[in-house]
């Protein structure tokens, strides 16, 4: 085309079409984080805004910005300014309003309270208007026309009160209503994202450049979304478990920490009820794991990627890891109860927990150690061979130290996903919903050896123990309450702990992975 | 050589592992041989008591103890090799003991499930022919299907969450992103798969249900909506992990040749990288459906626990129970029948996410080949 001669010098006549097209993706941007916060009961709809009401503000916005969508469209249709768009807006953005605009004319004639086939129709029929304008106009008309409807409408439907915050509305036969509190932040967050692709598409000028401007400003959406979902998730948690936490906390004194949350057990006898019986219970329950998984799961790396040939054999090992790797948690837990609960003492104990946790933990450790033996170069075992060392002398000296902080970081990263596992342990590990301090398990000195078979026991081994995520589900299913002072404050406390514990180990083992990481690129 | 049936390859093949395996014999240091032996005897004994329940077991797993220690001590290179293999089998034997061990506890109720079909009886039909699960009162029976339609309400929810969103991230962290950002948000996206799913049912329970019940005017805040929305943060992870690795290995001389005939990254993307990738992205999907099938806690914790089918059908403001959560809330005070009954509810869940897990692998092996990487 002969767009291919022009430089951005010449374009000069578009910088504020630009410029426009720039502010209305900016207040798009504005208007779906109000209308986030809105659904989130940050901030009421019933809250005036410069003397309106919110839902009032929304709607003059979300017609505002349909209104200048269609007039960048039409704008550039009439050829005022120079863009390059392409024929047709393409059949994904065809289908999407295909959609869009069936869903508005189902809602909209539904509201007129005509029946299923009556909603059906309009909605087809609006289906079918939807996807003509995107699909067969040119593209500056087809990727803003529709849009700017739909936004402009929304809009009207928000700036009149036929939709605001007294409206209600029974879903009949779903046994549910629709209120204007839900429903006007879910419009405005809809009318927004449309309007902001719309917009971002002119900004670019249409054609290739401006699919590319529109489909960024949706992804950078969706990615600044998943992070503040996490960021928010985790500051809840820490803003609600953080007064549990440091209940009675203390430096100085008798003792150089007081941290009675950490420290006690939830009986009678303490003041402040703690966590320490699940925490102990949890720190076991990750080093027999740990102890079981990653030698074998080690060995096996090792195995598989230097002794072994391809063949079926190796094939059919990976798809058992894989396989293994995949099956639902719950899964183990049948298993654990199945297997191993008759083999240590019919109860359910620690021991069962642990090799539970092991199986689940053994294919993460097997597929990450693997990946980190075959990250070694060649070139480092053809030296060592060229040097006459032995194979199992070049594995060990050689491969093993090089893969190290590939399986360290797998280790870790896996032991942060198993500590947090509740499903697997409430059916082999079991514990009380608020242990005393005295139910902590007490494995160290448990040991005993006897003349008779198995010769060695252990019965802390075999005892029933709580841990953190077990005992955080324990608390919910007896409804948050218990014989503490605060069951809620206690529960969060629990659960910000669990979270710190988890958070730790995946902190650390990402940590270790940029250490080797810069060290090795030195 | 065309002339060869399979059966005499078949008999070749073992001629020659015989013979190999006879020169091994005749190579290897005979007493180095008889320690591994030993110990690998021993190993294989212990199993067998294990699975036995013998007290005798720690007998034979003591033998493995200081026959491999000693082993390690003279003739480590051999025993490494034998000890090695044999961890390697525990993946399989694990797998194997899992389907024996959970179909054998499944069979009482797929027997009394049987119901006939066509003048023929069928052992478990009765599981997906009638719609009643009650344990308790007569007539006692377990249909699981109320909980086959919940698991497919969140997971449908769920893969509606994850699978754009998470196809949308990883073509962030692997094409968009700038260097510093990418270091930013792919450890952020780790970290979302580290919060526990009891954590997630924490919240759920305690804000979110009373949130629905409230906003929607229900009985109860229990909402297959917002189980799914929460079980599709959950999966997220895995698809964007996945989709990442896919869109990854796409060759850089691939996507280049695009960018210098002048199109643009989005061009690029959606013509290059996304059709060449498709199979990964596609098994990332797929693994993310499977961890959504799979799971419990949030499920168990924020869903009624009444087996029941929504009505009508497509109801997702109420939420009752799907397999996984049947068996968290029911393992412990079930006995009999009923226990064997969530045995076979693991076995629907099991089953169903090795398929989808061996699809997946499936899928990216024939990517792999296809770009003709490495492997």
């Amino acid at each position: 085309m002969s767009r291919a001669t022009q430089t951005a010098l010449v374009r000069d006549d578009r910088t504020a079409y630009e410029a426009a097209a720039g502010l209305a993706v900016g207040l798009s941007g504005v208007a779906f984080a109000v209308g986030l916060a809105a659904l989130l009961d940050v901030v009421s709809i019933d809250d005036p805004v410069a003397g309106v009401e919110l839902p009032v503000a929304f709607g003059a916005v979300l017609l505002a910005l349909g209104a200048s969508v269609v007039a960048f469209g039409a704008v550039s249709r009439l050829d005022y300014v120079d863009t390059g768009p392409q024929p047709s807006a393409g059949l994904v953005a065809a289908a999407a309003f295909t959609a869009i605009w069936f869903a508005v004319g189902a809602a909209v004639s539904g509201a007129l309270g005509l029946g299923t086939v009556g909603r059906f129709g309009v909605g087809a029929a609006l289906a079918g208007v939807g996807f003509a304008t995107t699909a067969f106009p040119r593209e500056d008309v087809g990727s803003t026309v529709p849009a700017g409807v739909v936004a402009a409408l929304c809009g009207l439907a928000l700036l009149s009160g036929v939709v605001g915050p007294g409206w209600e509305r029974p879903l009949a036969g779903y046994n549910a209503t629709l209120f204007g509190d839900t429903v006007v932040p879910v419009v405005v967050l809809f009318a927004s994202l449309v309007t902001g692709w719309s917009g971002a598409k002119a900004y670019g000028g249409f054609g290739a450049r401006g699919r590319n401007v529109g489909a960024y400003v949706l992804i950078y959406l969706v990615v600044g979304s998943i992070l503040a979902v996490l960021v928010g998730l985790v500051a809840f948690v820490t803003a609600k478990g953080l007064p549990g936490l440091f209940n009675g906390f203390g430096l100085g004194g008798a003792s150089l920490l007081r941290w009675p949350f950490l420290t006690n057990g939830a009986g009678l006898l303490a003041d402040i009820a703690g966590v320490f019986p699940a925490l102990m219970g949890t720190i076991w329950l990750v080093v027999g794991a740990v102890l079981f998984a990653v030698p074998t799961g080690v060995g096996a790396a090792v195995f598989l990627s230097e002794y072994a040939e391809q063949g079926r054999f190796t094939g059919a090992v990976e798809v058992a890891t894989n396989g293994l790797w995949s099956t639902p948690s719950i899964v183990f837990g049948l298993f654990g109860a199945a297997f191993l609960i008759p083999r240590f003492g019919n109860q359910k104990s620690l021991i069962a927990g642990m090799l539970t946790l092991g199986f689940m933990l053994l294919p993460l450790v097997l597929i990450t150690s693997r990946e980190a033996i075959l990250a070694v170069p060649d070139e480092y075992r053809d030296a060592s061979a060229a040097l006459g060392v032995s194979k199992w002398q070049t594995i060990r000296s050689v491969v093993l130290p090089a893969a190290i902080p590939g399986v360290t970081t797998g280790v870790i990263l896996g032991v942060g996903r198993i500590a947090g596992e509740t499903a697997p342990i409430l059916l082999t590990m079991g514990g009380g919903v608020l242990p005393a301090k005295s139910a902590a398990p007490n494995v160290m000195t448990g040991f005993r050896l006897s003349t008779s078979p198995p010769f060695v026991s252990n019965p802390a081994l075999l005892e029933a123990t709580s841990a953190l995520p077990y005992q955080l589900y324990a608390l919910i299913t007896a409804g948050l309450s218990g014989n503490i002072q605060n069951p809620q404050e206690y529960a969060w406390g629990l659960a910000l702990t669990l979270l710190l514990v988890v958070l730790v180990f995946y902190a650390v083992g990402i940590a270790t992975r940029y250490y080797f990481r810069r060290k090795l690129h030195q | 050589m065309s002339l060869s049936t399979p059966k005499s390859d078949w008999r070749a093949g073992i001629e020659r592992r015989l013979t190999r395996t006879r020169e091994f014999v005749h190579d290897t240091d005979p007493e180095a041989l008889g320690v591994v032996l030993v110990s690998m005897g021993s190993l294989l004994a212990a199993f067998v008591g294990f699975l036995l329940a013998s007290p005798w077991t720690a007998v034979p797993l003591g033998t493995f103890l200081i026959g491999t220690g000693y082993g390690w001590a003279r003739h480590q290179a051999l025993v490494a090799r034998a000890v090695t293999f044999a961890m390697t089998t525990v993946t399989l034997v694990t797998l194997g003991l899992i389907v024996v061990f959970i179909f054998a506890e499944s069979i009482p109720a797929f027997r009394y499930e049987t119901a006939s079909a066509f003048g023929v009886s069928v052992p478990g039909l009765g599981m997906f022919a009638q719609a009643r699960w009650d344990a308790v009162s007569e007539p006692v029976r377990y249909s699981l299907l109320p909980m086959i339609h919940g698991t497919v309400m969140v997971t449908t929810i769920a893969t509606l969450v994850a699978a754009p969103l998470g196809v949308a991230a990883a073509l962030f962290i692997a094409e968009i992103a700038p260097p510093r950002v990418r270091e930013l948000v792919k450890p952020g996206i780790e970290i979302l798969a580290g919060i526990p799913s009891i954590v997630y049912g924490f919240i759920g329970f305690t804000v979110i249900n009373p949130w629905a019940s409230d906003a929607f005017a229900l009985n109860g805040g229990s909402t297959y909506l917002f189980v799914g929305m929460v079980v599709g943060l959950m999966a997220l992870p895995t698809v964007v992990s996945v989709a990442e690795d896919a869109l990854t290995s796409v060759p850089d001389v691939m996507k280049n040749g695009s960018l210098a005939l002048g199109a643009t990254d989005w061009q690029s993307m959606t013509s290059i990288t996304l059709p060449a990738a498709f199979s990964g992205v596609s098994a990332a999907v797929l693994l993310g459906v499977g961890r959504a099938i799979g799971e419990t806690m949030a499920a168990t914790v924020m869903l009624a626990g009444v087996p029941r089918i929504s009505e009508p059908l497509v109801n997702v403001f109420y939420g009752y129970e799907t397999l996984t959560s049947l068996i968290a809330r029911g393992y412990g005070s079930a006995n009999g029948v009923h226990e064997s009954a969530l045995f076979a509810a693991g076995v629907v869940l099991f089953v169903t996410v090795l398929c989808l897990s061996v699809a997946s692998q499936y899928i990216e092996a024939r990517m792999r080949r296809r770009l003709g990487g490495a492997e």
